[in-house]
């Protein structure tokens, strides 16, 4: 899939560029405005990432001349000032969504694979599964090797979403955000609680892990 | 000199000794204006006494007079009986018109020879015998000029002593040029006195203006010598009459407001530095340790993933700060929707659940009340306050929320944990950014600090308030947010 990032900053392109390379995104990086919305207009993207300062044209301006073209493909942007005002404009232009620098690489990553994947109908089966682990939607029911687990509702919650998302590292800030609905960064390590408490229940006693954290970024659920 | 000139200011001292000469010009104009009057009255009383005796003198005559030959004869009695008076002139005036006797030199004036214009016999003998002699001044004294000087003087009509001749008219009047002389010299004075005054007065309440706004000019020049270096400056109280001291204290008042919340500034911007340095020496040193030598590539994953836990705690203290300095600019505008609280405690419950869990805590919400805000700030708010309850609370006990809607101002919630009793002299700066009870508390077991102080700046952009006390064990919180208008 074929990104478009636009940013001026050097070193926030060149990063940009290979963390999402690396995820397996094609990714073209435009360093200002003007060439940003040429390129946009020339070629098929799947995402656009804008930075909002940018010279020549910037980010609001590249969006409206999308949209004026027609180009409806989800456009994310990458802004160091968080003002009420950037958000509405953000959005009433028709921004997909926000990221307030500084952000977390997993954030961002988090962000851009929701962002595509709202385009394609997820498949929304009563059941998911990986390995051995299987998890009910219809009915509440969580098993892994033919063996019942009870969880809370926040821990199935917890559960449903690292499923849903297998192979993607998850950052805190995007659990505690889907699963509990809190929009800030908290001083505690309650998310670290969280999943050690879920591991326990649906990893202990069974050979293969399946919740792993990743250091410094957040948790991926994965069969080895 | 600045391009915009002020607007032109009314200068109080002008307009007090603009006053002060205009109230004592006009007393001392009125003054003067009865005293002239008084006197004028006192002269006219001395002419009507006068006049009133020569009057009956000349009416004896007359009357004394049995033939036209007596009547001859008068001058020569009317010199003799008014000899001795200077200015003292007397006319007798037959009914044809044709003078029968006038002083020499006399000029009677037209509007006396008419008959109306004298007072008839009887009205005169009443008035003078019936000691109404204030109506003779007012109502028949003439005044009039010649030639020879300013006369006063009465007409009087009355029958002589011979039975067969027509009423005449007696006319007495007397010199008053000395009178007239007096009350202009007088008037004269007058003015001089009374433009001296007003001078004088006005002077005086120039001084006396000046004097006392001294005390001003002195504030003034204090108030000119405060700058942020030493703010400890106060307005001197002891010199200051009454009507300057409230203002003088609320000067002092505000003063002190600045100088404290420029301490919490400059302390604020030592923290932040000290803050920042700690991090940045470790990524620093951390950093070049391990490019000092050649190193595996799990030494160097190791070094990467330790930086960017560092990275991410100045990432989030970033965050923090740009959340306070919005508000502190008046940024920061709540939305207002009706927010639960025991709804969002709930929730906050669920979030903590499993953290209260492992340190064997029982988390309680009690009460209920909604207030008017931003769901999503307050959420944050009560979520600092909770996990600063949790990290503090003794394991094994319980942390209460109560929340009062009781009082129909104010909707009140506490959030209460047990604990160690923080010291008295910690509790006013618990707010304060990067405040830290116990300054010996590792960093790295919580946030940067900042918790409180945001939950503090998003209270009060609600217009609410947050207090906290610390007794026996007990930490409470205490946050008192409007209710919603009924």
């Amino acid at each position: 899939m074929k990104i478009l990032v636009v940013e001026d900053e050097p070193k926030t392109g060149d990063y940009l560029k290979q963390g999402l390379s690396e995820a397996g995104f094609v990714v073209d990086l435009a360093r200002d405005g003007k060439d940003g919305l040429h390129l946009a207009l020339s070629e098929d993207y799947a995402l656009a990432i804008l930075d909002v300062m940018l010279p020549g044209l910037d980010g609001w301006q590249i969006l409206a001349g999308l949209r004026r073209a027609g180009r409806d493909m989800p456009v994310l942007f990458l802004t160091a000032r968080d003002q009420v005002e950037d958000r509405v404009k953000g959005l009433e232009l028709g921004a997909d969504d926000y990221l307030v620098k500084p952000f977390a690489f997993a954030e961002l990553l988090a962000r851009v694979r929701t962002l595509l994947r709202r385009g394609s109908k997820a498949s929304e089966g009563d059941l998911l599964s990986i390995a051995d682990l299987e998890l009910d939607l219809r009915r509440r029911r969580v098993t892994r090797a033919g063996q019942r687990i009870d969880l809370t509702a926040k821990e199935f919650a917890l559960l449903e979403l690292l499923m849903r998302r297998q192979g993607e590292v998850l950052p805190r800030s995007l659990i505690a955000s889907q699963v509990w609905d809190m929009n800030f960064d908290s001083d505690t390590n309650v998310i670290e609680v969280a999943v050690r408490r879920l591991r326990a229940k649906v990893d202990d006693g069974f050979p293969t892990r399946l919740i792993n954290t990743v250091r410094g970024m957040g948790y991926v659920l994965d069969a080895p | 000199m600045s391009l915009l000139q002020p607007a032109r200011r009314p200068s109080l001292s002008l307009r007090l000794t603009l006053f002060f000469a205009a109230a004592s010009t006009a007393v001392l104009l009125a003054l003067g204006y009865m005293i002239l009057r008084a006197v004028d009255r006192h002269f006219m009383e001395q002419d009507a006494a006068l006049l009133e005796g020569k009057i009956a003198l000349a009416q004896h005559a007359l009357r004394s007079a049995r033939s036209v030959a007596d009547l001859a004869a008068l001058p020569q009695k009317f010199d003799d009986s008014l000899i001795g008076h200077h200015g003292l002139v007397v006319a007798v005036i037959a009914a044809d018109g044709s003078r029968l006797f006038a002083s020499r030199d006399m000029q009677v004036p037209e509007s006396l020879l008419a008959p109306e214009a004298a007072l008839p016999e009887a009205e005169f003998e009443h008035l003078a015998h019936a000691g109404h002699a204030a109506n003779i001044r007012t109502a028949q004294l003439s005044a009039w000029q010649t030639s020879a000087g300013n006369f006063r003087g009465l007409a009087v009509a009355m029958h002589t002593g011979v039975a067969s001749m027509a009423p005449v008219t007696l006319i007495v009047a007397t010199e008053i040029s000395h009178h007239t002389d007096f009350l202009r010299e007088f008037r004269v004075t007058l003015w001089v006195f009374v433009a001296c005054a007003a001078l004088l007065t006005g002077l005086l309440g120039w001084l006396l203006t000046r004097h006392a706004l001294l005390p001003l000019q002195a504030m003034r020049r204090t108030a000119a010598e405060v700058t942020a270096d030493n703010l400890h400056f106060r307005l001197p109280l002891a010199d200051v009459p009454k009507e300057l001291a409230t203002l003088a204290e609320s000067l002092n008042q505000m003063l002190a407001r600045l100088e404290d919340s420029f301490r919490r500034l400059s302390d604020f911007s030592s923290d932040l530095a000290h803050e920042l340095r700690t991090p940045v020496s470790n990524l620093m040193t951390h950093t070049q340790v391990a490019l000092s030598q050649t190193r595996s590539a799990e030494e160097y994953r190791d070094v990467l993933y330790s930086n960017l836990e560092e990275f991410e705690r100045l990432s989030s203290m970033v965050s923090e700060l740009l959340f306070l300095a919005k508000a502190d600019n008046g940024l920061m505008v709540p939305r207002h929707e009706l927010v639960r609280l025991e709804d969002e405690m709930r929730k906050l419950f669920d979030f903590y659940e499993a953290l209260a869990e492992s340190a064997q805590l029982t988390l309680q919400v009690e009460g209920q009340g909604a207030v008017p805000g931003d769901g999503s700030m307050l959420r944050r708010a009560l979520s600092n306050l909770l996990s600063n309850a949790v990290r503090h609370a003794t394991p094994g006990t319980a942390i209460v929320v109560r929340i009062d809607d009781s009082d129909g101002t104010h909707v009140q919630l506490e959030i209460e944990n047990q604990g160690e009793t923080i010291a008295p002299e910690h509790l006013p700066r618990l707010f304060d950014r990067f405040y830290r009870a116990d300054a010996s508390r590792h960093r790295s077991s919580e946030g940067a600090g900042l918790g409180l102080a945001i939950t503090h700046a998003i209270v009060v952009a609600h217009g609410g308030s947050l207090a906290v006390t610390s007794e026996d064990g007990v930490t409470r919180f205490t946050m008192r947010l409007p209710a919603p208008r009924p």
